[in-house]
């Protein structure tokens, strides 16, 4: 197993949690103001392909970037038009949503590009590797936290504005206030809808920068269904992390780190279709296994007040 | 997840006349978002609908394609609302169907030379207890944990997915020359035979109806299908009611993904004679948007599983005679969700604005 643990793994770790450190940070949003966001897997994949298409045509990553985030905007707004204001019920516009995703990439990936399956061109500028000038020098430390693509940055800097928002700022007080309790909220002269509609329009942006971290980040290319169930796990560390952003980033580093670890193993022989199945295994002993502690915790509590 | 069971409920009857006008004008609204992206990407949106008829119901083995996923349609969707009566979203009938698929032809691979009339019930068994008990794992959790069924389900599609595709590459694959991957072959005589030649409407489609029919009464005659509407609309209430609503729930789930079992088999000794990695092409997903347009209305989920098939066997004919893709279609699906999932909103919005003005 030494070819297993090695430096390249925590390497790849980063890397791969990165687009769903991005995405669950924008579930854990939604999920405040009491809207669980199943459709974030159409989101993101929409955000990759629209990346790529910005990178492609505009020719800079900048191009890319705001594409995607520009799309993430939309979609964010059409996910709260449905279910905020024509108070749809989530999960079926959730699903509605994922599938109209499939579609549509695929659809103008062969309007387009005129090609079927992936799409990979010189003329797509990738995201930028940023190498910290002294740090780089520093054994183990330096090849991990240098010379990462710009978004796996973002993303720890993010981790730290959505906690500070969520539980330092008024505005992140009425988001959790319009998941709460929203008529409270409403007779404080706040209206919870306005609330919700950020929040969606936040994930959607969180969305199209987890689509570009896929497309742009560390692969430079479209293939068709490319978030291969993130999104989905994204929400699954939301459930586990209690939507606390520091909490949901380890429970996605932890997922980071099985996928990287199924690619090594991978590479030393092990057949590429378990390791492929083990990260959506875990997730579901992982569901339970939190929600079994969390049952025992409440057992206690309730024990020490009798 | 109150929530979902909440939102599980349909507000209003499939059958309303209302609602049958909200749908078809839902459906034609639909239609005219994928002309005007027909005409925007330069393609004849007249020529385009035309070729998608054709394709559809042109000739007797168009119709009998279109009737062949229409059976897959209305068996995945009847699935879909058999676990939403009961109160449970099974998102996971992909992974069942590809086990249900899996079991079946390792049965009937290996009694070959047996009766076909002990080997099919087998298979057919051996495929509802491999669907049944992948959808009693996260039936299950959610009864007994409160796992939330929607993440789990998932989750599982693709492990049991990819379980599969290691399966047929690997430790079971045939050693069948000029096969790239896929298990020994089902005996010759339990293959289902196909009711229009050159067509995939295979005998299939008797069993489905049966078990459409079989699904209905369940649904809307009998006891305990009475009792899973309750346990789906206030598991609360139902349970205050004497009713076991935890095991109602399993048993739906059992049910549900029992179905999307037998749809496996229905690819496997109806089309490919052998398990294939890529058995399904998230056909699970189809009947589940057709459930949920037509809110878990058992007879409407047969109506409008034609019409989807229609739209997706001709979309293919479209791409290939027109040029243009096929994943048209999937937006077109998408978007009668879009505005079915508004209607309730939209309707409830403006009966609001007229009692304002009346009241003003």
């Amino acid at each position: 197993m030494d070819g297993v643990f090695t430096l390249a793994l925590l390497q790849n770790t980063l890397r791969t949690a990165t687009p769903i450190v991005l995405a669950a940070l924008g579930v854990a949003l939604t999920e405040h103001v009491g809207v669980m966001n199943i459709g974030m897997d159409g989101m993101m994949l929409t955000g990759a392909f629209f990346a790529v298409v910005g990178s492609y045509f505009l020719s800079s990553w900048v191009g890319g970037l705001a594409v995607a985030i520009l799309t993430g905007v939309l979609l964010g707004l059409l996910f709260a038009l449905f279910v905020v204001k024509f108070k749809s019920d989530e999960f079926i516009i959730g699903v509605a949503l994922n599938i109209f995703a499939g579609g549509l990439t695929v659809f103008l990936l062969r309007q387009m590009f005129g090609v079927k399956g992936a799409f990979s061109n010189p003329g797509i500028v990738p995201l930028p590797k940023i190498t910290i000038p002294l740090l780089e020098k520093v054994p183990i430390l330096g090849p991990l936290v240098s010379g990462n693509t710009l978004l796996v940055y973002v993303s720890w800097a993010m981790v730290l504005c959505c906690w500070l928002l969520i539980y330092k700022t008024p505005l992140g007080f009425w988001l959790r206030a319009a998941g709460e309790h929203p008529e409270s909220l409403r007779s404080a002269g706040i209206s919870p809808e306005r609330m919700k509609t950020l929040a969606s329009v936040l994930c959607g942006v969180f969305a199209g920068l987890a689509g570009a971290h896929l497309s742009l980040g560390y692969l430079t290319m479209f293939t068709e269904n490319m978030t291969a169930a993130r999104g989905f796990i994204a929400v699954a560390c939301v459930i586990f992390g209690f939507a606390n952003p520091p909490r949901v980033f380890l429970a996605a580093l932890l997922f980071g780190f099985i996928d990287a670890l199924g690619l090594r193993l991978q590479s030393v022989g092990v057949n590429s279709n378990l390791t492929a199945m083990a990260p959506y295994v875990i997730t579901v002993a992982m569901m339970a296994l939190v929600v079994v502690r969390a049952g025992r915790r409440k057992h206690k509590g309730k024990a020490e007040l009798s | 997840m109150n929530k979902t069971i909440r939102a599980l409920i349909p507000k209003r009857k499939a059958h309303e006349p209302g609602y049958a006008l909200s749908l078809l004008i839902s459906v034609l609204l639909a239609l005219l978002v994928g002309a005007a992206i027909m005409a925007v990407s330069g393609y004849s949106p007249v020529e385009g609908y035309g070729a998608l008829i054709k394709g559809a119901v042109g000739t007797n083995r168009a119709i009998g394609n279109t009737l062949a996923r229409a059976v897959t349609l209305m068996v995945t969707g009847l699935a879909m609302a058999v676990a939403a009566q009961a109160g449970i979203f099974n998102v996971g009938g992909e992974g069942q169907l590809y086990l249900g698929g899996m079991a079946s032809a390792l049965v009937g691979a290996a009694l070959s030379g047996w009766s076909p009339w002990i080997a099919i019930p087998l298979c057919l068994l051996a495929a509802m207890a491999a669907g049944g008990l992948y959808a009693l794992l996260p039936a299950w959790l959610k009864v007994r944990l409160k796992v939330n069924e929607v993440i789990t389900t998932i989750m599982l599609n693709s492990a049991a997915i990819y379980f599969c595709a290691y399966l047929a590459n690997g430790p079971l694959r045939t050693t069948d020359k000029g096969i790239a991957a896929g298990t020994a072959a089902v005996d010759k005589a339990f293959l289902f035979s196909r009711l229009i030649p050159l067509s995939n409407l295979t005998q299939s489609a008797l069993l489905a109806a049966g078990i459409a029919l079989i699904v209905w009464y369940l649904m809307k005659r009998s006891v305990p299908g009475y009792e899973m509407k309750l346990t789906g609309q206030n598991e609360r209430f139902a349970r205050y009611m004497g009713i076991k609503t935890g095991r109602l729930a399993l048993i739906a789930m059992v049910i549900s993904g029992a179905l999307c079992g037998l749809v496996g088999m229905f690819e496997v000794f109806g089309l490919h004679k052998r398990f294939i990695p890529s058995l399904s092409n998230e056909f699970y997903f189809d009947g589940m948007l057709v459930a949920m347009i037509m809110r878990y209305d058992p007879i409407g989920i047969v109506l409008m599983s034609v019409f989807f098939a229609a739209l997706r066997i001709g979309g293919l004919s479209m791409e290939l005679n027109v040029g243009i893709s096929s994943e048209l279609i999937l937006i077109v699906q998408s978007v009668i969700i879009f505005f079915m999932a508004a209607e309730r909103g939209v309707v409830e919005m403006f009966r609001a604005k007229r009692a304002r003005q009346e009241a003003v």
